[in-house]
């Protein structure tokens, strides 16, 4: 560095100081390209004394003492960890992915489509079914979903066939929306409104969605596992399993499965 | 070029920093203070750029709200980093905004504070910059360029984290975090070429931004 920017740098000086005290007029450039004198090596030298110069070494100890003082209180006061709130998540992949515009979009677009798809299914489900005659009939709640129709057991997001009780529809629907949310990367309003707002009120705020949709998605993957043998069904319930109605093929569980994959591979791509 | 780089000293204990955090965050106190120590020396001088003075005060404030939701946190050292830096600057701006009566004289003593330095070459007037002219200096930028540099150069976070923290997109706080140290170069005498009309806008830009604020 001493070899060649000092007497650079006085050359640089000597350019200014005879000039008449407008700096930068010989280099003037409009369209704001940095001149060939701006050294990267000078930025790292400025950049390295600005962070020494400003960077505040001596702590006062009674400062230190009152914020270790409210650590001790607050972890007093609520000992168990309380809700990761998005602007409290900085963890490193999601926040870069979420910058990018281009995957926003396709997010959303994906996003669109399972929300979409639960809404068809739910229509497929409920209406359709139910305008039918016959045996059909009972089994038209999509939560009553039993084990061995490929079809229902598409249409309902967890594993419906694995634990007929299963959980209530709108916390289904609530399921759905919260993996809808994750695919959108956390920037929520881009959902359609209406999902949106429920996910807000059921959450019990826009700050706290994002905390409340890894607890019902981490409970969501955690639960089918645990409560019955049927991995695959819980697995085709993890995945973006939502816009699958049509997947009708088959009678059997296996062939719901495939039915359900494929089904999945269209509406991503779709 | 172009490119406003975090000293590696900073980067290099995030680490550390990151592990304290996570001890921090199974109630053990000592780790708290090891992050404490860590962290505070970037954020009172971000601080010190931004609200004088006050700094202290502030960051006190500051850090009972990090204590506080010290349990919500979720990420790395780095990440850290910009929680914290997030939090310090929304108490700044609060502090801003109760003592609006006296607005801070930045933007007004430009052209003093163009004058270069009475120093010869490059290594001289860096080798003496003292914490009250880099501050001093840092703090007659335009408030985004100001708080560019800070974030990045004296905190030590990324880009994408700086431009979380101040809420702007990634390429505007970088071209903020370069022209600022254009201009502080500029202002130390060294890096001299500088565009008149690039700068002229920046300040329209800023003054812009900071109404909107």
């Amino acid at each position: 560095m001493n070899d060649n920017s000092g007497p650079a740098g006085r050359a640089d000086m000597g350019e200014r100081l005879s000039g008449d005290g407008v700096p930068g007029r010989h280099h003037a450039q409009p369209g704001g390209a940095v001149s060939d004198s701006w050294d990267v090596r000078d930025v790292a030298t400025l950049e390295t004394a600005l962070a020494a110069a400003i960077r505040q070494a001596d702590l006062d100890p009674q400062a230190e003492r009152r914020a270790v003082a409210a650590f001790r209180a607050a972890r007093a006061a609520n000992p168990h960890r309380a809700r990761t709130r998005r602007r409290d998540d900085w963890r490193v992949p999601e926040e870069r992915r979420a910058r990018r515009p281009v995957k926003t979009t396709f997010g959303v677009v994906v996003a669109s489509l399972a929300l979409g798809g639960v809404a068809v299914a739910a229509i497929d489900s409920v209406s359709s079914r139910s305008d039918r005659t016959g045996g059909d009939q009972g089994a038209a709640r999509p939560s009553a979903a039993a084990p061995d129709r490929p079809g229902d057991a598409a249409t309902s997001t967890s594993s419906g066939g694995s634990r007929p009780t299963g959980r209530p529809a709108p916390a289904r629907d609530t399921e759905a929306h919260c993996r809808a949310y994750k695919q959108v990367q956390g920037h929520g309003r881009t959902l359609d409104a209406k999902a949106w707002q429920r996910l807000v009120a059921a959450a019990g705020g826009e700050d706290e969605v994002a905390a409340y949709c890894s607890e019902q998605l981490r409970r969501a993957t955690a639960a089918p596992g645990k409560s019955a043998g049927t991995g695959k069904s819980g697995k085709g319930a993890a995945g973006t399993g939502n816009g699958t109605s049509d997947s009708k093929s088959g009678g059997t569980d296996k062939a719901a499965d495939k039915g359900r994959a494929s089904g999945q591979g269209g509406g991503k791509h779709s | 070029m172009g490119q406003v780089r975090q000293p590696r000293r900073v980067q290099a204990r995030d680490g550390e920093l990151g592990a304290a955090v996570a001890r921090a965050q199974d109630g053990d106190e000592a780790a708290f203070t090891v992050a404490y120590r860590i962290v505070q020396p970037g954020l009172l001088g971000y601080l010190r750029g931004i609200v004088g003075d006050d700094a202290e005060d502030v960051a006190s404030d500051a850090w009972l709200e990090i204590a506080r939701d010290f349990g919500r946190f979720q990420g790395d050292g780095a990440g850290f980093r910009g929680w914290t830096a997030t939090i310090a600057r929304h108490r700044a701006l609060d502090h801003l905004r109760r003592q609006r009566v006296r607005p801070r004289a930045g933007g007004t003593e430009q052209d003093v504070l163009d004058l270069p330095g009475p120093h010869s070459t490059h290594e001289q007037a860096l080798e003496s910059l003292s914490t009250e002219r880099a501050l001093e200096l840092v703090r007659g930028l335009p408030r985004d360029q100001a708080e560019a540099v800070l974030l990045r150069v004296v905190i030590g976070l990324d880009g994408p984290a700086a431009a979380r923290v101040l809420d702007k997109r990634p390429g505007a706080v970088r071209t903020a975090g370069h022209r600022g140290l254009k201009r502080l170069a500029r202002q130390l005498g060294i890096g001299s070429e500088v565009d008149e009309g690039m700068t002229d806008v920046t300040d329209e830009d800023s003054r812009t931004l900071g109404k909107s604020r």
